[in-house]
């Protein structure tokens, strides 16, 4: 379990700087670096163990459906990264405290580095390739924040955007690269993963997987041509970078290859593609290095070249490349990381970081330029420093591979060629800065950082000289195990500085020496390289994007264009497409059932409907007739569903085709009473075309499958109806208990589009027509006597029958739904009746708690089985002897049946009452001008339609004239 | 089944009469010349035409042994109650919209009022008239 205390201190030290920064900054980032600090110490703790030879390891099942498991595992790759990880870490910490200045929020950027550290620990310590994912998109996204820390600023925005997009995408590749991974070799438990390299190299799928992965590698680790982002990442805030492009988020893609490399590493493809990768990105950096004048871009290129260089080793996959690649990973984040820091120390005490503005500082900042130029030189392959070592190893390496066949002196050559370059830009950054005279005073005037500032950068200049001069003693034991973790057997080899003169120490010498020529020549090749057009990766980038928007864009709206009956075509159009594909397929549309007798009454009732059905769309113009004859075609169906033995049905029909009714026609007053024709003759055509043969397809489809035995669950819930549920009425003992949860879920979406409608409603001001189709203005007479006085002889009648609905719902025909929209229709009928105002004098409550209350009813009913130790919405049910009303039985489902009561009636009345409100509250009056609002000009006589009206006034035109 | 003869003849008599009533309600609401006088057919078929087969239905199933029947009553109520408003409120707006009526209608409303076809004139001058009523 000690293993898990490495992330899990780093997580919880995600907080500490949120908690702690009001405490004052020394405070802060000593309490931000203690969680680290811990975690980095259990990491070395783990190294006794690994010396003999275990694997700590530890899992805990999170998703085991999809494979995903929470486990670490700590083998020397892990530890050789987690050590790099948190250590440099740690001195970036320290670092950012002199770094950053003091109005800005240290906090937060102390909460994303931590956050940051977490999810490359993640990465290297992950024993699951899911989680391993998890924290590689953690990384693009902790980094996201890292590189736009300064969020004021459009570069720094521009090139956090870049490197999220650039990295998130190469995470996706990768994570279809892994799971073809964890197809083939059926886990996604590393170790699985690990010893099943013959599995997947036989499998038929390996290259696409392999370049899947790889893509997540190369864009991660900045590889040509993902390398990009790397340069316009440097807006980041200088210990930013050196965390990231040292040590950290770069080497997450390099880590992934040596990670993967027993398992991927053993082909063609792999050595092809990953080397020559690698080799063209050592020396594109190199070459780009050499020519960039800002310090972090000259860094940022190198870091890019340095990354080629161990990509190719990777490539050249000898157990001896292997070592020489974790070498190199060591010495670059040493000394990479000291230089950005340096880079940083420079800008933070001058101001400036372009070579052509600075010049001559060896003066000013002595130490500084002493720990810039050690560290430049081992960047550099100088001998006695540690950088020189494993170039030396690297140069080797490319003499014994037989990767290009005939070619395969090409390799040297390049090598030299990058090494080359790489002495004349390390040459050029330390010289230009510290060395040449300056050509102008930089903006502030330069003197030594504080102590501590130069602390980190002192360290790791000592450790570039101390591994250099002793490698076998202080790198031997790291390598051994890291290596071993790699190649999954030990490896016997010694580091020395001296191998006795041979072609590597030649090309190493030679380097040196054409470097130090072509720094001298440096004019000549900036002025050569002037001749070609610069081309700005962020202008290119940002221009594809755009281009992609667009065409998306153009795309959508030619699919989505706000036209209803385009979508409506195409929906119906493909519905169709797949319909008769499946009608097709059939050898005959009719199946074995016998069909029923047809008698009078079915005839009758189908001609009523097809009738109704044609007027409606015939009269569609009319809208009142149309209406109509939708009313038509709604009391049809419910008399259907009647005469099918459906009883809920027919009652559910009803009560929703009044409600339905009453809606329209409520909406209907907004609208004009006639519509123009507006669609061409063609679209005509294709309307009704459509709409033909989709009706011919889907009383097809009907026919077919009403003519076969259909084999359905209908069987268990009749069965299961009385002793599962305790109802008789199967369908509400479905509706309240065994699809309880999809109840729940639909008066949660009932009760949320009523609090929309109300929401949009409120203040709305739609255009109030005065007067009807014709001119005729609305009567003055509001509210008709009969009316008034039936709705409320009405009103206490139909709420016992919606009490009796709901009581007898459980075992026969009726229950809450029903029940909630009769009483529903029953106010609406006194809302029109009476009017909005005389009516919510009398129910003087809102309506959307009752329909809330409604939804947390059910839900509590639900929560209460929990009490019992049972799963959600488990009901139960008794028999109870009740005094004078004899035997009752009641369930819980009962209860919870009132929460879809109530919520159907909130839902209903909030929708209905506030539309209708809708059409009065704004309206001027002529005997209330105090009433009328000022900016509402309308015709004086304007007046409500009949329904829904709240002005008292009986309006007597005659008094007022 | 012993229901008794004269019992039989009054159920038969109520379904007749019904259906008489009913028959004739429809065809006064085909056949009148105006809204007005149209509206007569339906109301009487809803109301006696329907009752008096609610009450054949009533007194047939009230005797033929399963007791009192209150359905047919309830329907009948509910009948009675719902025909006239809407029949009221229906003569009500026609009224308003000043559909006009033939020239047999007694007793109009207003004694300007229309008896021949709406005309387009006729309909956009409404709501001037009211208009200047109202200034």
């Amino acid at each position: 379990m000690t293993l898990l205390w490495i992330p899990l201190l780093t997580l919880l030290g995600v907080l500490v700087p949120a908690l702690t920064a009001r405490r004052g900054r020394g405070f802060c980032t000593l309490a931000t670096v203690t969680l680290p600090a811990m975690a980095l110490l259990l990491t070395l703790s783990q190294v006794p163990a690994l010396l003999d030879g275990e694997l700590p390891r530890v899992a805990l099942s999170w998703i085991p459906s999809l494979g995903l498991d929470l486990a670490f595992r700590m083998d020397g790759l892990s530890l050789m990264f987690a050590t790099l990880i948190l250590g440099i870490g740690l001195l970036i910490i320290l670092y950012a405290h002199f770094y950053l200045s003091a109005g800005e929020p240290y906090g937060r950027f102390y909460a994303y580095l931590v956050l940051f550290m977490l999810s490359m620990l993640g990465i290297v310590m992950a024993d699951n390739l899911l989680l391993l994912w998890i924290f590689w998109e953690l990384t693009s996204l902790s980094s996201f924040l890292l590189i736009g820390y300064w969020s004021h600023w459009t570069d720094a925005r521009k090139g956090a955007r870049m490197a999220m997009t650039v990295t998130g995408a190469g995470g996706l590749a990768l994570l279809a690269g892994f799971l073809l991974l964890g197809d083939m070799v059926g886990s996604f438990d590393l170790g699985v993963v690990l010893s099943s390299a013959d599995v997947i190299l036989a499998d038929p799928r390996y290259p696409v997987m392999l370049v899947l992965v790889l893509l997540g590698a190369f864009t991660k680790s900045a590889q040509f041509p993902f390398h990009f982002w790397l340069p316009h990442a440097m807006a980041a805030p200088t210990p930013v970078s050196a965390y990231l492009h040292s040590a950290t988020m770069v080497k997450a893609g390099i880590f992934l290859m040596a990670r993967l490399h027993p398992a991927l590493g053993d082909s063609e493809l792999w050595g092809w593609l990953v080397t020559l990768t690698g080799m063209t990105t050592f020396l594109y950096g190199a070459w780009f290095a050499l020519l960039k004048t800002d310090l972090k871009a000259i860094l940022a290129f190198s870091t890019v070249s340095h990354l080629g260089l161990v990509t190719a080793l990777l490539g050249i996959g000898s157990p001896m490349a292997i070592l020489a690649a974790l070498f190199h990973i060591l010495n670059h984040a040493t000394f990479k990381g000291a230089l950005f820091m340096s880079a940083g120390i420079i800008d933070h005490e001058t101001g400036a970081r372009e070579l052509g503005k600075l010049g001559g500082l060896r003066r000013a900042m002595p130490i500084t330029a002493l720990l810039t130029t050690i560290t430049a030189a081992s960047m550099a392959g100088v001998p006695l420093l540690n950088g020189f070592l494993s170039k030396e190893m690297f140069f080797t390496e490319t003499l014994d591979t037989a990767l290009l066949g005939g070619l395969g002196w090409l390799l040297p050559v390049l090598a030299t060629l990058g090494g080359i370059l790489s002495v004349a830009y390390s040459l050029r950054l330390v010289h230009g800065v510290f060395f040449k005279p300056a050509k102008e005073v930089p903006p502030k005037s330069p003197h030594e950082p504080p102590r501590l500032m130069r602390a980190p950068v002192e360290l790791l200049a000592t450790l570039c000289v101390a591994v250099g001069l002793f490698p076998a003693a202080l790198a031997t034991g790291i390598l051994d195990l890291a290596t071993r973790a790699v190649l999954r057997e030990p490896l016997d080899f010694h580091l020395a500085i001296w191998h006795g003169v041979n072609l590597p120490l030649v090309m190493s010498l030679a380097a040196l020496a054409a470097g130090i020529t072509a720094y001298g020549l440096h004019s000549n090749i900036r002025h050569f390289a002037r001749q070609f057009a610069p081309i700005d990766a962020r202008l290119v980038f940002e221009g594809t994007i755009q281009s992609l928007v667009a065409r998306t864009q153009t795309l959508t709206h030619r699919l989505e264009n706000g036209s209803l009956q385009r979508y409506m075509s195409l929906l119906l159009g493909t519905a169709l497409l797949l319909a008769t594909l499946g009608l097709v397929e059939l050898p005959e549309l009719a199946g074995d059932k016998p069909t029923q007798p047809l008698d009078a009454m079915l005839v009758l009732g189908s001609a009523l409907m097809i009738f109704a059905a044609l007027g409606t769309a015939i009269t569609h113009r009319y809208r009142l007739i149309s209406l109509l004859m939708l009313s038509v075609v709604g009391l049809v169906v419910s008399l259907t569903f009647a005469r099918f033995s459906a009883p809920d049905l027919a009652l559910t029909q009803l009560s929703v085709e009044v409600v339905t009714m009453i809606l329209l026609m409520l909406a209907l007053f907004f609208l004009p009473q006639k519509t123009p024709q507006e669609s061409s003759a063609s679209r005509i055509i294709r309307d009704l075309v459509l709409a033909g043969t989709l009706g011919m397809v889907v009383a097809s489809l009907n026919y077919a499958v009403l003519t076969r035995e259909i084999d359905s669950i209908a069987g268990f819930f009749i069965a299961n109806s009385v002793p599962g549920g305790g109802g008789h009425n199967v369908v509400n003992v479905i509706l309240v208990d065994f699809r309880g949860f999809d109840t729940l879920g639909e008066i949660t979406v009932l009760a949320l589009a009523g609090l929309a409608i109300f929401k949009l409603l409120n203040r709305l001001r739609l255009f109030m027509p005065h007067s009807d189709g014709e001119g005729r203005v609305w009567s003055p007479d509001r509210y008709p006597m009969i009316l008034t006085t039936v709705s409320q002889a009405l009103l206490p009648l139909a709420l016992l029958v919606a009490a009796f609905i709901f009581l007898r719902g459980h075992n026969m025909p009726g229950g809450g739904f029903i029940a909630g929209l009769v009483t529903a229709v029953a106010l609406i009928l006194v809302y029109m009746a009476r009017g909005v105002e005389w009516t919510q004098n009398r129910l003087d409550f809102p309506y959307q708690p009752v329909a809330i209350g409604g939804v947390a009813v059910a839900t509590l009913t639900g929560l209460g089985s929990w009490l019992f130790g049972r799963p959600f919405l488990t009901s139960a049910f008794g028999h109870f002897h009740i005094p004078l009303v004899g035997d009752i039985e009641l369930a819980t489902a009962m209860l919870f049946d009132l929460g879809v009561y109530l919520a159907v009636v909130g839902a209903t009345l909030m929708i209905l009452a506030n539309l209708g409100k809708l059409t009065t509250p704004h309206r001027p009056t002529k005997e209330a001008p105090a009433v009328s609002r000022k900016e509402t000009p309308a015709p004086p006589s304007e007046e409500a339609p009949l329904i829904l009206d709240t002005e008292k006034s009986q309006r007597p035109s005659k008094e007022k004239a | 089944m012993n229901i008794p003869t004269w019992l039989d003849a009054l159920i038969a008599a109520m379904l007749l009469i019904g259906a008489i009533v009913a028959t004739l309600g429809s065809l006064g609401l085909a056949r009148m010349p105006d809204f007005y006088m149209r509206l007569h057919g339906p109301t009487k078929a809803s109301t006696l035409g329907v009752g008096c087969t609610m009450l054949g239905s009533l007194l047939y199933f009230s005797t033929s042994g399963e007791g009192i029947r209150v359905q047919e009553v309830l329907i009948t109520v509910f009948l009675f109650v719902t025909a006239p408003v809407s029949a009221h409120v229906m003569a009500w707006a026609a009224l308003h919209r000043r559909v006009h009526c033939s020239a047999n209608t007694r007793h109009p409303p207003w004694p300007e009022m229309d008896r021949a076809p709406v005309t387009e004139h006729a309909a956009s001058s409404a709501p001037a008239g009211d208009k200047e009523s109202a200034d």
